[in-house]
C-alpha cells in the first residue's frame, strides 16, 4: 500500500484557547475509503524492468547486454543455478533476472518455491565473480520489490548482511544494486527498516555517498535513505536519524529533481509526529532551503517540500516561527492558488496550523496578505481545500485578537463560511459554527454583538443556522441551537432551577454550629 | 419461560388485551408484559407468534411489541445488567433476517426497524454475517425480498450521512463497501435491465422503481463520508445509469394524485441529491459528468408540471443548478445568452408563479402563509429555490439576468394591464421577480439592506406599487395588495422617506381589509416603519408627522382585532404597542377608550392564554398606556387601577400562571407612581404575595421581588404598623431566596429594601438572625455573586445604622467576627463590586467604618485600618476586578444581577435605578477627605502617622488629591 496525504497525524499545535476541543480532534483517521493516488507519494518498492532501463540513460549502463541473455524455463534456470559451473550459474541467474524484469506476470513465487534464494544470496559474496554477483543482486532486488511476503523471503535467506557487505564493492554498478535492494527491504516497514539499521546500514551507505558524483547512484542512494526515514509505529531510532540527517541536508542542496524529491520526502517523514521529532529537523537549519523548494517548478519536489513545512508548522510556536522567518507566508499564497487541488489543500492545511498560533503569528499572516487567498479558497476551492480553510478560520478566530478577527470578517471570510454551512459534512459544519461563535465573542468585546447579528442575518446565516437545528447530528444541532438562543433569541430564556423547601416560608435560623471561618 | 404452547397461548391473550380500548383492561396487560419481558425466551415467544399466529392482528401486534422490546432492552449500558440473555440474542440474530424477509410488509417493516436497532449495537463486530446474509438475497430474484434487504440496509447505513468521521466509523464503512458495493452495483444494473424488460407491466415497474429509489438512497449514504475507491472505479456505470433515469419517463408510472409525489419523482429527487453530493464534494472526479447532469436536470425542470407532487423534485433540481452556477469553473455552462434566457424563462419564471395551492393557503390558512412568506419558513418551496437560483446566477451574470428579467417584468405587467381581473397573477409574479432580483441582503430588523443597483426600486414603487395601495377598494385583488404592502415593508430602508410617508395613510386604510394576510401585512409594515431610525437616533417618522393620522391609526388597529381570524393577531398587537411608543403623549386623549378595550381583551385571553407573543405585546401596550398618561398626570393612576384591578384580581384568583409575572410588573409600575403612601387595595393583597406557591415558580421571582420592593418603599411604615405579623413571612422569602445560588441576589434586593425602608424598631428583633443566615450561607457556599451582594448589603447597613452598630452586631455573633469579615471579605473582595450605585454604597459605608468606628482605632482591629483605606482608594481608582474563580465559570452566569431575561420582562414596565444614598453624598471621595479630617481633629497626629507608615505611595498620592479637592488638611 502507498502512503497518502491523509495518513499523517495532522495535529495542531497545543496553543490557543481550547486545544483539547479544536485541535486534538484533528488526528485524522487512518482508515481510507479513497483510491490511493500515486502522485501523493512515491513507490516504496521499485523493481528494475528492462523498459525502464532503456528509457533512461543513467539506468542503462553499457555492461548490460540483453541480447546475450537467453530465455529459459524455470526448470532450466533451477538446473543452471544449482549446477557447479560458474558459467551455468551465471546463465541461470541472468535468465532468472530477465524473467523478473518483465513488465508484468513476474514469477516471483515460482523462483522462491524453486528454492533459488539461498543460492542467489550465496552468489552475492563471490567478489571474484562480478557478473554473477551482479545478476544475483538484481534478481534478489526484484524479488524484494514484490509483496511483504516476497521481501520476507529475501531477508530470511540472509540477504541483509550480504547486501550490506556488497555496498563496498569496487564496482559501482554492483554497489548501486545493493543500495537498491536495501531500499526495497527498508521500504517494507518499520521492522525490516530497524533490522537494517541495527546491521549498521547507515554508515555503510553514507561511506559511499561522497565518493560518487554519479547522479544515478546518488538518486538510488537518496531513495534508499528516504525509505530508512519512513514508516512509523515506531518511528526510526533517533540515533540513526541523526546519523543520516547531515547527508540528507547535503543532498538537499544538489540540483537534481529526483534527488531533491526523495530527500524532501525523507524530511517530510522525519518531521512527522511530535515536536521533539520536528526539533531534530529544524535544528539542522534546513527550513529556509525547504521553503525555497516550495517554489520549485517540479511538482515532485514542491509537494514533499510543502508537506515538510506543513509538518513543521504543526509543531510549537517556536518551530513555526522558523518557517515564518524563512518566508513561508510569502510562498503560501501562490500555492493556495495552485492549479492542483491537492496542493491547494496541503497549503491550506499549513495555513490552518499557522493560524492556530499566537496572535503575533496571526498578525504576520495578515501582513503577508494571506487572507484574500484564504477567502478565495473558502469560496472556490474543492471540498477538501475548503475543509482545511474552514479550520484555518476557526483557529484564527479562537486565537486571534479582536482587531484581527474584525480584519478576517472584513476580508469576506464570514460570508464565505456561512455559504459553506450547506456542505454535506457534519464536522465541517460544526467547525464553522464554532468559528461563528468565536466571531461573536470578539463582537461582544467590541460591544457590537447586535451589528454582527444583523450581518449574519444579511448574509443568510440566520436561515442556515436555524435550519441546522434540524440536523441529525446531535452536536451540530446543539451548536446551532446555542447560537440561536444566545444571539438571535426573542429573549425567551429557559428558567433557572430553584431549590424547593417546605410549603411555607418560616423565617428561622438554627444557632450557628461551631464558629464561622471564611 | 418455556417455549411452549401454553406460554404462547397466555402471551397471545395478554397481547390481545393490550389492544383493548378500555384502560382498565389494557393497562394491567401492558404492566404484565413489562414484568415478564426480562425472562428467557420472551423475545423468541414474540417472534414465534408473529410468524405463526393465525390472527393477523396478533401477528402485527407481536411485531410491534418485539420492536419496542428491542428498542428498550438491546443496548448494553455500562454498569447496568444485560437485559437480554446471550442465548436469546444469538437466537434472534440467527433468525430475524429470514423472518423479516418472509413476512408480509407490515411485519417486515417492524422487523426491519428491529434489525437496524440491533445492527446499531452489534454490527459489524458482534454480527459479522449480517451483511453476507443480506447480500445473498439479492440473487433471489424476488423483489419483495430484495426490497426488504434494501430497506434494512438503508436504515443501517443512513447514519453515515450525519456522523463525524472516525476510525471506527470508517472501518465499518470499509467493511460494508467490501461486501456490499459490488452486489449493489450488480443489482442496480440488473434492476434497470428488468425495467426495460417489464416496461409495459405497471405492477412490476412499481416494485422495481421502489428498489431503484432505495438503491439510490444507499448510494448516497455509502458515498457521503468520502468517495470510496469502488465507486470511483465504477463511476461510469452509476452516473450513466443515473443520468438515464433522470431523463426517463414512463406514462405507466405517472400518478393522478396532485399532492403526493410518485415513484418517478422520488427516484429523480434522490438522483438530484446524489449528483449534488458529487458536485459538492468530489468535484474533481465528477467533472466529466457534470455538464450532462446540468442539461438533464434543466430539461427535467422545463418539462415538469406545476402540481404540488413535483415540489420536492423541482426544488431539489433548482437547488442543484443554483449550487453549480456559482462555481467559477462551471460559469461557462451558463454564460451563453440563450442558455440564460431559457433558464430565466423556463425554470425561474414558471416557478415563481402564484399557484392555486398558494391561493388556497392565502385564503384559508393565512397563518401558515404568513409564516412562509414573511418569516422565511419557505425553505423547501419552489419560489424559494427559484430565488436562490436568481441569486446564484447574479453572482456572475447580474447584468444580463437583470436585463432578461426586466423584459419579463414589463411583459407580465403588460398582460396584467390588459385584463387585471383575469391576469392579476402575472403582476404578482412580476413583483415577486423584482423582489428576488433586487434583494441581496435582508434582515428582519431593517428589511432589504443591500439591493441590486440595476433595479430602480423607487420607480417601480411609484409606477406599480402605489396604484394598488391607493386603490379605494381594499378588498379587491387582496394578493396584489398584500404584495404591495410587503414591497413597502421589505424595501423600507431603500425607499425615500417621502414615499414612506405617502404610504403610511394607505397602509392604515388597509388595516380594514377583510383578508387576514392583507391586514396583518399592513399592521406589520406600519410596525416596522415606526421602528426605523432617522438622524440623531430619533424615529424616522415623527409623532408630528403622524398627527393627521393618529386617530385613524388607533381606530383601525383596534378594529382590525375584531376582524374574523385576527382576535389574537400578534402583528396587530405589536403594531399597537409600537404606535403607542411612537406617538407618546398624543395618545393620551384616546386612552380612556383604549384602556377599556385593552382590559377587555386581557380578560378574554386570560381565560385561555394561547398566543404568548400576542399576550406579551398586550401587556406592553397596557404599560405604555399607564406610563405615558401618568407621566403627564400622576393622579390618573387611580383610574388605571380602577380599570385594571378587577382583571388582575381575577387573574390572581384563577392563578393564570403565564400572566402572573406580567401582572406583578404592571402592579409594580402602578404602585411606583404613587407618591408616598400605599392604597389599602394594595395592602389587602400583601399577604397573598408571600405565599410559597408563587415563589416556587422561577418566572415569578424577579417581578415579585420588584413588587415587594415597591411595597416597602411606599409602605414600609404601613407594613410595620398594620401588618407587623407578616414581617417573619417577608423575611422567610428572603431566607428562601438566599438559599439558592441562582436567586440570592434577589434576596439581597429584598433585604436592602427592608433595611432602607422599614422603621428600625420593627426589625430590630430579627437583625441577629439575618446576619447568622448570611454567615451560614457564606460559610457553605461563597460564590462571587453572593459576596458582591453581601458587601453592598453590609455597607448599606453601616450607612443606615452606623459603623458601631455594624461592628457590634458582628462581634455579638462571634468574638472578633468584625475583624475577620474585614480581613477575609471586605478588603480582598471590594474591588469586585460593580455598578455605580453599589460602589457608592460601599464607599460611604467603608468611610464610616474608617472614621466613625472607635474600635478601628483602639483595638487589634487597628492593624486593618490602613489596608481598608487602601482597598477603598482602590475601589475609587482601579478598574473593576471582573475575574471569576475557575470553579465558578459554570455557576449561574445567566443569573448575574441585572441580567433579568429569565422571566417575561416587559420593556415598557421598566424600573428606574434607585440610589438609597442619593444626593446626601455628592462625591464620596470628598466625603472620605472630610471624614478623615474630622477623625484627625479628634485624635491629632494619629491619622497622618498611620498614613505615612503603611499606606502605599500611589494610594497616598490619590488621597492627597481628595484632601486638596475638599480643601482640608489632616492634623
Amino acid at each position: 500500500s502507498i502512503i497518502t496525504a491523509n495518513q499523517r497525524i495532522s495535529k495542531f499545535k497545543n496553543k490557543g484557547k481550547d486545544p483539547t476541543k479544536l485541535r486534538e480532534k484533528r488526528i485524522s483517521v487512518c482508515v481510507e475509503l479513497r483510491k490511493a493516488h500515486k502522485n501523493e507519494s512515491f513507490l516504496k518498492r521499485r523493481n528494475i524492468s528492462l523498459s525502464s532501463l532503456q528509457d533512461e540513460e543513467a539506468h542503462s549502463p553499457s555492461y548490460i547486454s540483453n541480447e546475450m541473455v537467453a530465455l529459459l524455463s524455470i526448470e532450466d534456470i533451477v538446473r543452471d543455478v544449482n549446477s557447479d559451473s560458474r558459467e551455468s550459474q551465471t546463465r541461470g541467474c541472468q535468465a532468472a533476472r530477465k524473467l523478473l524484469s518483465q513488465e508484468r506476470n513476474l514469477p516471483l513465487k515460482e523462483i522462491i518455491d524453486a528454492g533459488l534464494l539461498s543460492r542467489f544470496v550465496s552468489f552475492l559474496s563471490m567478489d571474484d565473480e562480478a557478473t554473477l554477483q551482479f545478476e544475483a543482486a538484481w534478481a534478489l532486488t526484484n524479488i524484494a520489490s514484490g509483496t511483504s511476503w516476497h521481501t520476507q523471503q529475501v531477508v530470511e535467506h540472509g540477504a541483509v548482511p550480504a547486501f550490506i557487505a556488497l555496498l563496498a564493492s569496487p564496482m559501482l554498478h554492483i554497489s548501486e544494486q545493493a543500495v537498491w535492494a536495501l531500499g526495497n527491504i527498508a521500504g517494507d516497514g518499520a521492522a525490516y527498516r530497524d533490522i537494517l539499521i541495527e546491521c549498521n546500514v547507515v554508515p555503510a551507505l553514507l561511506a559511499f555517498l561522497m565518493l560518487s558524483s554519479q547522479v544515478g547512484y546518488l538518486r538510488n542512494l537518496t531513495w534508499t535513505l528516504s525509505n530508512l526515514c519512513r514508516n512509523k509505529n515506531p518511528f526510526p531510532p533517533l540515533s540513526a536519524v541523526q546519523q543520516l540527517l547531515p547527508s540528507l541536508i547535503q543532498l538537499l542542496h544538489l540540483n537534481d529533481k529526483d534527488i531533491l524529491s526523495d530527500a524532501c520526502w525523507a524530511i517530510s517523514y522525519l518531521s512527522e509526529g511530535d515536536n521533539e521529532r520536528i526539533d531534530v529537523v529544524v535544528k539542522t537549519g534546513i527550513v529556509p532551503r525547504l521553503v525555497e523548494l516550495m517554489s520549485h517548478e517540479e511538482l515532485s519536489v514542491m509537494t514533499p517540500a510543502l508537506r515538510s513545512i506543513g509538518n513543521i508548522v504543526s509543531g510549537s510556536d517556536l518551530q513555526t516561527q522558523t518557517a515564518i522567518d524563512a518566508g513561508v507566508l510569502k510562498v503560501l499564497p501562490q500555492l493556495m492558488r495552485h492549479p492542483k487541488a491537492s496542493t491547494q489543500k496541503e497549503a491550506a492545511w499549513a495555513l490552518s496550523n499557522i493560524a492556530a498560533g499566537p496572535s503575533r503569528q496571526i498578525q504576520q499572516l495578515i501582513t503577508c496578505g494571506l487572507l484574500p487567498a484564504l477567502v478565495e479558497q473558502l469560496r472556490n476551492g474543492d471540498f477538501k481545500t475548503q475543509r482545511e480553510a474552514v479550520w484555518a478560520v476557526t483557529n484564527f478566530t479562537s486565537g486571534g485578537a479582536v482587531e484581527q478577527v474584525v480584519n478576517l470578517v472584513q476580508s469576506g471570510a464570514l460570508e464565505a463560511i456561512i455559504d459553506l454551512l450547506q456542505v454535506k459534512d457534519a464536522k465541517v459544519i460544526l467547525v464553522i459554527l464554532e468559528a461563528i461563535n468565536n466571531i461573536f465573542l470578539a463582537a461582544e468585546k467590541l460591544g457590537e454583538t447586535e451589528k454582527l447579528t444583523l450581518l449574519v442575518e444579511e448574509l443568510g446565516g440566520l436561515d442556515r443556522i436555524e435550519m441546522l437545528q434540524n440536523h441529525d447530528n446531535d452536536l451540530v444541532y446543539q451548536a446551532a441551537h446555542a447560537l440561536i438562543e444566545k444571539y438571535f433569541g426573542d429573549g425567551e430564556v429557559v428558567g433557572v432551577k430553584v431549590d424547593s423547601t417546605d410549603d411555607s416560608f418560616v423565617f428561622m435560623t438554627s444557632e450557628p454550629q461551631g464558629t464561622f471561618e471564611f | 419461560m418455556e417455549l411452549n404452547d401454553a406460554n404462547l397461548q397466555s402471551l397471545t391473550e395478554f397481547l390481545r388485551k393490550t389492544l383493548d380500548p378500555d384502560p382498565t383492561v389494557r393497562r394491567p396487560a401492558e404492566k404484565f408484559l413489562e414484568s415478564v419481558e426480562g425472562n428467557l425466551n420472551y423475545p423468541l415467544l414474540l417472534l414465534t407468534m408473529l410468524e405463526k399466529s393465525q390472527d393477523t392482528v396478533i401477528r402485527v401486534c407481536a411485531a410491534v411489541t418485539f420492536k419496542n422490546y428491542i428498542k428498550r432492552n438491546w443496548r448494553i449500558v455500562e454498569d447496568e445488567p444485560n437485559k437480554v440473555s446471550d442465548q436469546d440474542r444469538t437466537a434472534i440474530k440467527a433468525n430475524i433476517v429470514n423472518l423479516m424477509l418472509s413476512s408480509p410488509e407490515q411485519i417486515q417493516k417492524q422487523l426491519s426497524d428491529a434489525i437496524s436497532i440491533i445492527g446499531r449495537e452489534d454490527f459489524p463486530q458482534k454480527w459479522p454475517d449480517l451483511l453476507t446474509e443480506m447480500v445473498t438475497r439479492f440473487r433471489s430474484g424476488d423483489f419483495h425480498i430484495i426490497n426488504g434487504v434494501l430497506r434494512t440496509a438503508h436504515s443501517l447505513f443512513k447514519r453515515y450521512r450525519h456522523e463525524f468521521k472516525s476510525n471506527e466509523l470508517w472501518s465499518e464503512i470499509k467493511l460494508v463497501l467490501d461486501t456490499f458495493a459490488l452486489p449493489l452495483t450488480e443489482l442496480f444494473k440488473a434492476t434497470i435491465e428488468l425495467c426495460q424488460t417489464h416496461a409495459a407491466d405497471v405492477n412490476a415497474l412499481k416494485v422495481l422503481f421502489s428498489s431503484l429509489t432505495l438503491i439510490s438512497k444507499l448510494f448516497y449514504s455509502l458515498n457521503f463520508q468520502d468517495l470510496p475507491e469502488f465507486f470511483e472505479d465504477n463511476m461510469e456505470t452509476w452516473m450513466t445509469n443515473f443520468h438515464g433515469l433522470l431523463t426517463l419517463d414512463n406514462k405507466l408510472l405517472q400518478t393522478n394524485d396532485e399532492e403526493e409525489a410518485g415513484l418517478l419523482e422520488l427516484l429523480k429527487s434522490q438522483i438530484c441529491d446524489n449528483a449534488a453530493l458529487y458536485a459538492q464534494k468530489y468535484d474533481e472526479e465528477f467533472q466529466p459528468y457534470l455538464p450532462r447532469f446540468v442539461t438533464a436536470i434543466w430539461n427535467l425542470l422545463v418539462s415538469t408540471g406545476q402540481e404540488v407532487k413535483y415540489d420536492l423534485l423541482v426544488s431539489n433540481a433548482i437547488q442543484f443548478l443554483a449550487s453549480v452556477c456559482e462555481r467559477p469553473h462551471y460559469k461557462h455552462l451558463f454564460e451563453d445568452q440563450n442558455t440564460l434566457t431559457s433558464i430565466c424563462e423556463k425554470v425561474i419564471v414558471p416557478n415563481m408563479e402564484f399557484r392555486s395551492a398558494d391561493e388556497e393557503a392565502f385564503e384559508d390558512n393565512s397563518e401558515e402563509y404568513i409564516r412562509r412568506d414573511l418569516e422565511g419558513s419557505d425553505i423547501d418551496t419552489r419560489r424559494r429555490a427559484a430565488c436562490d437560483l436568481v441569486r446564484g446566477l447574479c453572482k456572475f451574470f447580474e447584468g444580463p439576468v437583470t436585463a432578461i428579467f426586466s423584459g419579463y417584468v414589463s411583459s407580465m405587467l403588460g398582460e396584467y394591464a390588459k385584463n387585471p381581473g383575469e391576469n392579476w397573477k402575472h403582476k404578482d409574479a412580476a413583483i415577486y421577480l423584482v423582489t428576488s432580483l433586487a434583494s441581496k441582503a435582508q434582515t428582519q430588523k431593517h428589511g432589504i439592506t443591500q439591493a441590486n443597483e440595476l433595479v430602480n426600486l423607487n420607480e417601480f414603487f411609484v409606477n406599480h406599487i402605489l396604484s394598488d395601495l391607493k386603490s379605494p377598494n381594499v378588498n379587491e385583488f387582496p394578493v396584489l395588495k398584500a404584495d404591495a404592502i410587503k414591497y413597502v415593508m421589505i424595501f423600507r430602508s431603500q425607499l425615500p422617506k417621502e414615499q414612506l410617508l405617502q404610504a403610511v395613510p394607505l397602509l392604515i386604510s388597509h388595516l380594514q381589509a377583510e383578508s387576514t394576510v392583507e391586514h396583518t401585512y399592513s399592521a406589520h409594515a406600519l410596525e416596522r416603519l415606526f421602528t426605523m431610525r432617522g438622524p440623531n437616533n430619533t424615529t424616522l417618522i415623527t409623532p408630528a408627522e403622524m398627527a393627521p393620522f393618529t386617530e385613524q391609526l388607533l381606530n383601525n388597529l383596534f378594529k382590525a382585532l375584531a376582524l374574523p381570524g385576527s382576535a389574537e393577531n400578534e402583528y396587530i398587537m405589536k403594531a399597537i404597542m409600537r404606535s403607542f411608543s411612537l406617538l407618546q403623549e398624543s395618545i393620551v386623549p384616546y386612552i380612556p377608550t383604549l384602556i377599556g378595550q385593552l382590559t377587555h381583551k386581557l380578560l378574554l385571553v386570560s381565560k385561555n392564554p394561547s398566543k404568548p407573543h400576542f399576550n406579551h405585546y398586550l401587556f406592553e401596550s397596557l404599560c405604555l398606556s399607564v406610563r405615558i398618561t401618568c407621566k403627564a398626570n400622576p393622579t390618573t393612576v387611580s383610574s388605571f387601577e380602577e380599570a385594571l384591578f378587577p382583571v388582575i384580581t381575577e387573574i390572581l384568583q384563577n392563578d393564570v400562571q403565564e400572566f402572573l409575572p406580567y401582572v406583578f410588573q404592571v402592579m409594580s409600575l402602578l404602585l411606583e407612581i404613587h407618591s408616598n403612601s400605599i392604597p389599602s387595595s394594595y395592602m389587602a393583597l400583601f399577604p397573598h404575595l408571600l405565599q410559597p406557591v408563587l415563589w416556587e415558580r422561577t418566572g415569578n421571582i424577579p417581578p415579585l421581588v420588584r413588587l415587594l420592593q415597591a411595597y416597602l418603599e411606599k409602605g414600609g411604615a404601613s407594613i410595620a404598623g398594620s401588618a407587623a405579623d407578616k414581617i417573619p413571612g417577608l423575611l422567610g422569602v428572603f431566607q428562601k431566596l438566599i438559599a439558592s445560588k441562582a436567586n440570592d441576589h434577589q434576596g439581597f434586593y429584598l433585604l436592602n429594601s427592608i433595611i432602607e425602608h422599614m422603621p428600625p424598631e420593627s426589625i430590630i428583633q430579627y437583625r441577629k438572625q439575618i446576619f447568622i443566615l448570611l454567615f451560614q450561607r457564606l460559610q457553605s457556599s461563597k460564590t462571587t455573586k453572593f459576596i458582591k451582594s453581601f458587601l453592598v448589603f453590609i455597607n448599606l447597613y453601616c450607612v443606615k445604622y452606623g459603623a458601631i452598630a455594624l461592628q457590634e452586631i458582628f462581634d455579638s455573633i462571634q468574638p472578633k467576627m468584625f475583624g475577620m469579615v474585614l480581613e477575609k471579605i471586605i478588603i480582598p473582595e471590594v474591588q469586585k463590586v460593580s455598578g455605580p450605585v453599589e460602589k457608592k454604597i460601599c464607599a460611604v459605608g467603608i468611610t464610616k467604618v474608617l472614621t466613625e468606628c472607635p474600635s478601628m482605632m483602639d483595638t487589634e482591629y487597628t492593624k486593618l485600618w490602613t489596608p481598608l483605606l487602601q482597598a477603598l482608594i482602590g475601589l475609587f481608582e482601579l478598574p473593576e476586578d471582573d475575574s471569576i474563580p475557575d470553579d465558578e465559570h459554570f455557576v449561574d452566569i445567566e443569573d448575574a444581577p441585572g441580567y433579568q431575561t429569565a422571566f417575561s420582562q416587559l420593556a415598557f414596565a421598566g424600573k428606574k435605578e434607585h440610589d438609597p444614598i442619593g444626593d446626601s453624598v455628592g462625591n464620596p471621595k470628598i466625603l472620605l477627605a472630610q471624614s478623615l479630617y474630622k477623625l484627625s481633629t479628634a485624635c491629632p497626629g494619629r491619622v497622618p502617622s498611620m498614613l505615612s507608615t503603611s499606606l502605599n505611595a500611589e494610594a497616598l498620592q490619590f488621597l492627597q488629591g481628595y484632601l486638596q479637592a475638599a480643601t482640608v488638611q489632616l492634623v
